[in-house]
């Protein structure tokens, strides 16, 4: 008897041993997204930097492929989270209102060599609450207009559209039936059925997702004329989507040639490159409305509220969003520094692509709202509906304005 | 005497207690302790990122109700249910039935048809994203008869039954085997007697077959169910529950709101109204479908 | 006899059209696998590769971390299978064969918990999880799967068919009950303990949900959560992704092929006694 039960609790234990593995946090942990090769690459270049420079500070990156929000969400509210990590600025306002960011105002202070004021104010701004800061911004790219150099001869348009009209006209001449079977082979423009491909049009229609005094905006005149305008390419058959060619996202389908423009940001560059080499491209500023705008997509680098290490993660920090961590970093232009003195040293002012997102920032919006991911989700759901049924965008913004209503952010 | 009895009882219980132990305390933990804590839970605010969890009664229940999308969800769920329950019930019977006929390379067939249920659903889904998308295979084959497909999981008006048709596909192969034991319980000198008769093969699958197999069909809907109310896996990789929440079953409602949204005191409450309906669904099909008529 | 002849080359011709439908899919994404081309959407679609390469595997297995994906899935599924049949065995033993107090009411509970739907326990067993951090662990993905109530319904079944005169010899002799279990139980369940292990083995290989709520980072992903997420990021590169799902379904095949009487044998006695 004694015998059986030493030996079921010795297999038990056994079992029990096998599946239980601690957690690991010996060592300062970063976590950022999987982006391509090149950019982890020259990321990993980076951080080999630091490593030089402070061989008494050991830390492991570990990227987080798939659902990255999720599950840094997941990190953060089961306390996991790693020391520093990447945050975007369009969910960092849920974030701070959560409570569960380190505020970095006190390490900015305490540290001379970190100059702040370098900053473009706008990428600052989008990671403050109450006067505290929440977050370094990393880098940022805005929209802009890519155009196939090679389309534009052929349809024999040799000036850049520059507003609404000229847009239209020239989405229009470039849409071409090339096989004349009746289908189009290629189209003016891709665009992509979400909210913050639309928010340029918005802005530069002077509308507002949510309103300075914190109303929603999308059933407003403004909002809504712009959401008309951007479908109505789609629906007019000179723009297309993605799926409808059978493609993941806008970046592949201008690569391949099945459409003309496409509005993208820096991060479309390498893979050009990289899948489309022997392309002739170019970049323009978007069309204006009734005013020049676009929207700027940052990302900063963040810690979470209680970091194990944190004054290392501040030294990683600042190294990584001080002058020389970020002109390594944004050396080869895969990504846009969101100082200005180290956008000046690399001379990305006189660089004929990099100059284009550079003169965006001047007027550049990161795109922000005060709504838990619930109210976000239902607007992306308003938007494919207008898409993908036959519902007017009008009648969309209209029904799901309530719904969003219901899930703004509590101050 | 009495003694030994006694002390072979103490043994017999001791030993008892042993062997049950380890599956006894994983329950505790892992199920037991769970369901109550679910209902706790489902009364407090509870968002995983804030320390604080406010007690509000009902509110989550309230607020489900109320929910756009979760009655939508709920639509969505019970159209699934009663459209693939029913096509994989008489499908997987059907290639049963098949199956259960003398022929050359019986086991290839069967094997073709049970490979879909043993392989990943993440697997089967990502081939079926292919598949179904505007320039796929599926497209292609109907291009062929001259029939001009859609992108079938982006268009709201197909993309349930895309998924639908995903699930009957690779669940009818598990079921097909499950029949097949059924069948093969039925005795060969009833067929005999029916072919004597001059009974054609399609009579005597409706007259023997189908009543023959009513407890398996039973065992079968009843799985079905249950797979189909908790249907995510094909969900979460192929649509994320879109477009316009066109695919947004209960499971995945529950999973969105409870880890996406985070907020697990309104997810814990989804759940138990989504177990309610099981439990009165499988109640139903139990009062009016009895696995034995005669009973 | 003319009517015959049509009847069974329709029946054939069924036949044919089923098995197509059935491992069309497999068939297509093989060959996608194998494809040396990116655009794998030109139209009409090309059933086979004009160019073929291995490559697509290769960069799945160098440039992913599948090695540690496919080292989570195994070590997830072993102890879990091994378990279940140990643990399932002898619970299933108790049920069958030993007299206690509490053994109806504690079997009525295992069973009732059959009618719980697994979606209302994810975010309770998530938090208590949490609270004994065992969330993104082995622990967290092992525990829960441990032992399942089915598993110690079809062994009690099975077990009630043994015939008792075997074990009532052993009693007078002296045995102790685990040798009973150990020596005459065991050895005559084969069939049974094999259905276990089978479906244990392939829901714990397939298992989703569960591991996509617990795993945070990618070196504790098991084989199916790396997928689904590749699928986001290849969107772009289906011949990678297809030699993905072909690898990570291998497994399972090859298991099925080798066990596969006992598959359906499995699936048969548990589809009958319930």
């Amino acid at each position: 008897m004694v015998n059986t039960f030493k030996k079921i609790s010795l297999f038990s234990l056994f079992s029990l041993l096998i599946s239980c593995g601690g957690f690991k946090d010996d060592e300062m942990r970063l976590s950022s997204w999987v982006s391509s090769p090149q950019e982890t690459d020259l990321f990993e270049a980076t951080l080999q930097e630091f490593r030089n420079l402070n061989p008494d500070i050991p830390f492991d990156f570990e990227p987080i492929p798939g659902n990255y929000s999720e599950k840094l969400q997941l990190m953060l509210g089961t306390n996991t989270a790693p020391d520093v990590f990447f945050l975007k600025g369009m969910i960092s306002p849920s974030y701070m209102s959560f409570g569960i960011l380190r505020d970095l105002s006190e390490d900015i202070a305490t540290d001379p060599s970190f100059d702040s004021e370098d900053f473009y104010p706008a990428l600052l701004e989008a990671f403050q609450k109450d006067g505290g800061q929440y977050g370094i911004p990393k880098d940022f790219s805005p929209y802009v207009l890519f155009y196939n150099k090679e389309m534009f001869r052929e349809a024999g348009i040799d000036s850049l559209p520059s507003n609404w009209q000229e847009l239209e006209a020239a989405a229009t001449a470039l849409t071409k039936d090339l096989d004349g079977d009746g289908e189009t082979d290629q189209f003016g423009l891709v665009i992509e059925p979400v909210l913050e491909m639309i928010m340029p049009f918005v802005y530069q229609n002077g509308g507002y997702f949510q309103n300075p005094d914190g109303s929603l905006g999308i059933t407003d005149e403004p909002f809504i004329e712009a959401v008309e305008f951007y479908h109505g390419l789609y629906r007019k058959g000179i723009a297309t989507i993605p799926t409808d060619v059978g493609q993941g996202w806008n970046g592949d389908t201008f690569g391949r040639g099945k459409a003309a423009m496409a509005l993208s940001g820096g991060w479309l560059l390498p893979f050009l490159k990289e899948n489309y080499p022997d392309m002739d491209w170019g970049v323009a500023e978007l069309p204006a409305g009734k005013q020049k705008a676009t929207i700027a997509f940052t990302t900063a680098y963040a810690m979470p509220k209680a970091p194990n290490y944190p004054e290392d993660a501040w030294k990683l920090v600042s190294y990584l969003g001080g002058k020389e961590g970020m002109k390594k970093w944004t050396s080869q232009g895969l990504a846009l520094p969101s100082r200005r003195s180290v956008a000046e040293e690399n001379g990305f002012y006189e660089d004929p692509v990099f100059g284009v997102m550079m003169r965006s920032i001047e007027y550049a919006r990161p795109f922000q709202i005060q709504f838990s991911e619930r109210g976000f989700e239902e607007a992306v759901v308003g938007v494919q509906s207008m898409f993908f049924t036959d519902k007017s965008p009008r009648q969309s913004m209209l029904d799901i304005a309530s719904r969003i209503e219901k899930y703004k952010l509590k101050k | 005497m009495s003694k030994t009895i006694k002390s072979k009882r103490w043994q017999q219980m001791k030993t008892a207690y042993t062997f049950i132990g380890i599956p006894v305390i994983l329950f505790t933990v892992f199920t037991f302790i769970p369901i109550i804590f679910a209902f706790v839970i489902s009364f407090f605010d509870w968002n995983l990122l804030i320390p604080e969890k406010t007690f509000i009664g009902l509110g989550n229940y309230f607020e489900v109700f109320q929910d756009e999308v979760f009655l939508i969800a709920v639509k969505n769920t019970a159209l699934y249910t009663v459209i693939v329950v029913p096509i994989q019930t008489i499908l997987s019977l059907f290639l049963a039935f098949l199956m259960n006929q003398k022929l050359p390379g019986r086991t290839f067939f069967r094997t073709a048809f049970y490979i879909p249920a043993i392989t990943s659903s993440v697997v089967t889904s990502i081939i079926f994203v292919w598949i179904y998308s505007k320039p796929g295979l599926l497209n292609y084959l109907l291009s062929m008869v001259g029939i001009d497909g859609t992108d079938w999981l982006t268009n709201p008006s197909t993309a349930l039954f895309a998924i639908m048709a995903l699930t009957i596909w690779s669940t009818s192969g598990y079921f097909m085997i499950t029949f097949l034991a059924g069948l093969q319980n039925i005795p060969k000198s009833v067929y005999e007697a029916a072919a004597i008769d001059g009974a054609s093969t399609w009579t005597q699958f409706w007259k023997i077959t189908v009543p023959m197999v009513r407890p398996v069909t039973f065992f079968v809907v009843v799985l079905g169910l249950i797979g189909c109310f908790q249907v995510f896996d094909q969900i979460y990789v192929m649509s994320g529950g879109g477009p316009v929440n066109a695919t947004t079953t209960m499971s995945y409602f529950v999973y969105n709101n409870s880890f996406k949204f985070f907020r697990l005191g309104y997810g814990a409450a989804a759940a138990i109204v989504l177990a309610a309906i099981i439990f009165v669904a499988t109640w139903l099909q139990k009062k009016y479908f009895p696995s034995n008529p005669y009973q | 006899m003319k009517q015959i002849k049509i009847q069974k080359i329709l029946f054939w011709l069924l036949l044919l059209v089923m098995t197509f439908i059935y491992m069309g899919p497999f068939l297509f994404s093989l060959s996608i696998s194998f494809n040396a081309e990116q655009d794998v959407f030109s139209w009409p679609i090309k059933l086979l590769p004009e160019e073929w390469t291995l490559n697509n595997y290769k960069e799945v297995w160098q440039g992913l971390p599948f090695g540690t994906w496919l080292k989570n899935s195994a070590i997830i599924t072993a102890v879990q299978t091994i378990c279940n049949v140990f643990f399932a065995s002898l619970a299933g033993f108790a049920f069958a064969r030993l007299e206690f107090p509490g053994k109806n009411i504690i079997f009525s509970l295992f069973m009732a918990s059959l009618m719980i739907p697994g979606i209302i326990l994810l975010v309770p067993k998530f938090i208590l999880l949490n609270e004994i951090s065992l969330i993104n662990t082995y622990g967290g993905l092992i525990l829960p799967g441990l032992v399942s109530v089915v598993n110690i319904f079809l062994m009690k079944q099975f077990f009630e068919t043994v015939p008792k005169d075997l074990e009532e010899a052993a009693l007078i002799d002296g045995c102790s009950y685990f040798r009973i279990y150990w020596q005459i139980f065991l050895p005559v369940s084969k069939p049974a303990l094999a259905a276990v292990a089978i479906y244990t083995f392939q829901g714990a290989w397939n298992e989703f949900m569960w591991p996509v709520i617990v795993t945070t980072t990618s070196d504790m992903f098991t084989l199916p959560v790396g997928m689904s997420f590749l699928k986001n990021e290849f969107s772009v590169n289906w011949p990678l992704l297809m030699s993905g799902t072909i690898l990570i379904s291998l497994p399972t095949l090859v298991i099925f092929l080798v066990f596969q009487r006992y598959f359906v044998e499995g699936v048969a006695s548990s589809g009958l006694k319930e």
